[in-house]
């Protein structure tokens, strides 16, 4: 009996963790059903320690995620430390916990009415039944990253967007071995002689990237250094077809070739390397991060952009700042020139769109 | 899912059947398990998930997977991941070519070794495609260091890894898929050297971060289950226990207060374990060992100039 009781307070509380970090820890049905087998096997945790270990190694993908499950595990344990001495005469399984407590919250549901019910009306009964009694803690705890860092956009899924930029031209080494070429060859002329290769794909796309710096930009540098890395290292440009600009605020008459702005090169020079097939990536906060609406930033983005227009129609505008701030801004000025998008994961898939299709007709 | 009693990981290689299978490890893995660990290779055993370790470089993340394969006595098969691997080659591999060369060659009138006619002849099986033709038990199958390949490979590996897994010869059009209760035990490992893993793929995986052993004992306990594994190979003597202890102490002092760019791991501390007790005439003296400083045979715990440069002023 003990025994079983203890069982049921296992799902309870592994429920109630699942509730809370699902989302977060992207976790979906399969982990929660594998939690609740483990806890059914004859091996399975015997203590509310063992229990802690065993959701720590299913559910957790890194220690980040294991010191949050500490955290959120402290507060479970300490709802539930008081549970025990509440239900001293449950006997069967699943009603025992339901019947005495219903009533207190909730008296138009009578505990007969329940057990009559095949179907409870809501779809996780012994759940809400202990949402009765607990002081409310949300029904679904937000992840908690609204409280961390603001982490727009991984290193992994840069590189992994880049990828995407590719115009594949078949121009490069011819070193891959065809084999239906080949057995074709063969047939046709009834001996073999040599294998048949084909060229290899060479990337021909070209890419500019502007890079506002300094300033209101200082709190996303790091996310820009991310950006021209994973150019650099990680996707399939070829390196002399790509090249990196920065400039402060708006680009003027020079930009310059290095991050800390001291070695400029003129606008002009680098509107004359693009062509309509370079793609152009500014990034820029447009004004968003501090919240200003200045015309005169808005008419000289208005007139770069107007220059770049004349070269290429594959330009690209990325905001480090989330989209609800820009409103109000200069930012959701330019954003009717130029398409923009805000630097997280839909931003930068659509933004490779863009840099790939160009703008569309109507802006 | 039901519990498979046949497979239990104790982390004692004293529990190895008598009658191991075929390409069971011969040598015996010394490895300290603590309780978490064992219970994380539990689960991934009896889940049929991957266990994913991460942890220092040199703190035993690949050992692991050999020490399991000798103690239930199981087939172990070792993926070595480069930055140029596929996921295709953990399964198989055709050779197209040599085919066509020995069709060609038999019909110019030469031997040929295969037999061109019959397809299956030209496929080598790779890892996984071995765990998964196994049908009367478990294997171990390592695929280390899943972090060197590129972006997509882990990628390519969810429908593989996943408990439902098949995957198809395209060349003789066999379906290779593990029988069900004889899955392969997958453990990968990975040092984060590319930036993170994607989620779905972490999802499927049991996850354990190996600790570096912070305690002189647990040290000297890794000591002494080495050296009882390798003595009775060589007949080695094993160093003394104040050695042991003191050599620990020093070498945890130099990992906490050393201010080190890269911290010594648990392979470092055996060789130098090794070198104190043998490379000199005879064993190196425990109470110089207490308080010398700079330590001896720093060049097996010290591995970048800066490191040695911090050394060298702080001496």
């Amino acid at each position: 009996m003990n025994d079983l009781d203890l069982r049921i307070d296992f799902t309870d509380v592994t429920t109630r963790l699942f509730r809370r970090l699902r989302k977060g820890f992207k976790l979906g049905m399969g982990e929660y059903l594998v939690a609740l087998d483990v806890i059914r096997w004859e091996t399975g945790p015997k203590t509310l320690a063992d229990l802690k270990l065993t959701l720590r190694l299913l559910w957790c993908h890194s220690l980040t995620e294991q010191e949050q499950l500490e955290d959120d595990w402290d507060a479970i344990a300490t709802l539930t430390a008081a549970k025990p001495k509440e239900k001293p005469s449950s006997d069967s399984a699943s009603d025992a916990s339901a019947a005495p407590e219903k009533p207190e919250a909730e008296p138009p549901t009578a505990p007969e009415v329940q057990q009559q019910l095949p179907q409870p009306p809501q779809p996780e009964p012994e759940v809400s039944s202990d949402f009765m009694r607990t002081p409310y803690l949300g029904d679904e705890w937000d992840d908690g990253s609204a409280l961390q860092t603001y982490f727009p956009v991984s290193r992994r899924s840069l590189s992994y967007f880049w990828r995407y930029l590719r115009r594949p031209v078949a121009d490069g080494s011819a070193d891959v071995f065809d084999l239906s070429a080949t057995v074709q060859q063969v047939s046709r002329q009834g001996f073999f002689l040599a294998p048949v290769y084909t060229r290899r794909n060479v990337n021909h796309a070209r890419l500019v990237l502007l890079i506002d710096q300094d300033g209101s930009m200082a709190p996303f540098h790091r996310f820009t250094r991310d950006l021209v890395e994973t150019v650099w290292e990680e996707s399939s440009l070829q390196p002399d077809n790509t090249s990196v600009y920065y400039f402060y605020n708006v680009p003027t008459s020079h930009v310059y070739i290095d991050s800390h702005c001291t070695s400029p090169v003129t606008l002009a020079a680098v509107l004359a390397s693009c062509d309509s097939e370079t793609s152009v990536l500014i990034v820029s906060d447009a004004g968003a991060a501090r919240g200003y609406r200045r015309m005169e930033r808005v008419r000289l983005t208005t007139e770069f952009l107007v220059k770049l227009k004349q070269r290429t129609n594959l330009i690209g505008w990325l905001n480090p700042m989330p989209e609800d701030r820009w409103a109000g801004t200069s930012a959701g000025m330019i954003r009717h020139l130029v398409r923009m998008e805000p630097m997280n994961d839909d931003g930068m898939s659509n933004t490779i769109d863009t840099l790939l299709r160009g703008q569309p007709l109507s802006s | 899912m039901k519990l498979d009693k046949r497979y239990i990981f104790h982390g004692d290689s004293a529990c190895r059947p008598e009658h191991p299978y075929a390409d069971s490890p011969t040598e015996a893995e010394p490895y300290i398990v603590d309780e978490e660990l064992k219970q994380a290779v539990n689960l991934a055993i009896q889940l049929r998930r991957p266990l994913l370790l991460e942890g220092e470089a040199g703190c035993g993340k690949t050992r692991l997977a050999s020490a399991i394969a000798y103690e239930l006595g199981l087939p172990f098969y070792r993926w070595d991941v480069r930055s140029t691997s596929k996921a295709q080659e953990g399964l198989y591999q055709y050779d197209a070519l040599c085919r066509l060369h020995d069709v060609q060659a038999k019909n110019a009138g030469s031997t040929v070794k295969r037999d061109p006619s019959n397809p299956t002849d030209y496929c080598e099986m790779g890892a996984l495609g071995k765990a998964f033709q196994l049908t009367e038990y478990r294997s171990v199958v390592l695929i280390d260091e899943i972090d060197k390949a590129d972006l997509d490979f882990p990628n390519d590996l969810l429908t593989v890894l996943d408990r439902k897994s098949e995957f198809l010869i395209l060349e003789t059009n066999e379906t290779i898929k593990p029988t069900p209760g004889n899955e392969p035990i997958i453990i990968i490992t990975s040092n984060k050297e590319k930036g993170g893993l994607p989620a779905p793929f972490l999802r499927r995986c049991i996850y354990h971060f190996l600790k570096f052993p912070d305690r002189p004992e647990q040290l000297s306990r890794i000591v002494d289950a080495h050296y009882q594994a390798t003595t009775l190979a060589q007949e080695e003597t094993p160093p003394k226990t104040d050695l042991v202890k003191a050599a620990a102490t020093r070498f945890l002092e130099l990992r906490r207060e050393g201010g080190l760019y890269k911290k010594p791991s648990t392979s470092e501390f055996l060789d130098w374990i090794e070198a104190l007790q043998h490379f000199g005439d005879k064993p190196y003296a425990v109470s110089t060992l207490k308080k010398v400083s700079p330590l001896p045979y720093l060049e097996l715990l010290i591995k970048r100039r800066d490191d040695w440069e911090k050394m060298a002023s702080a001496a």
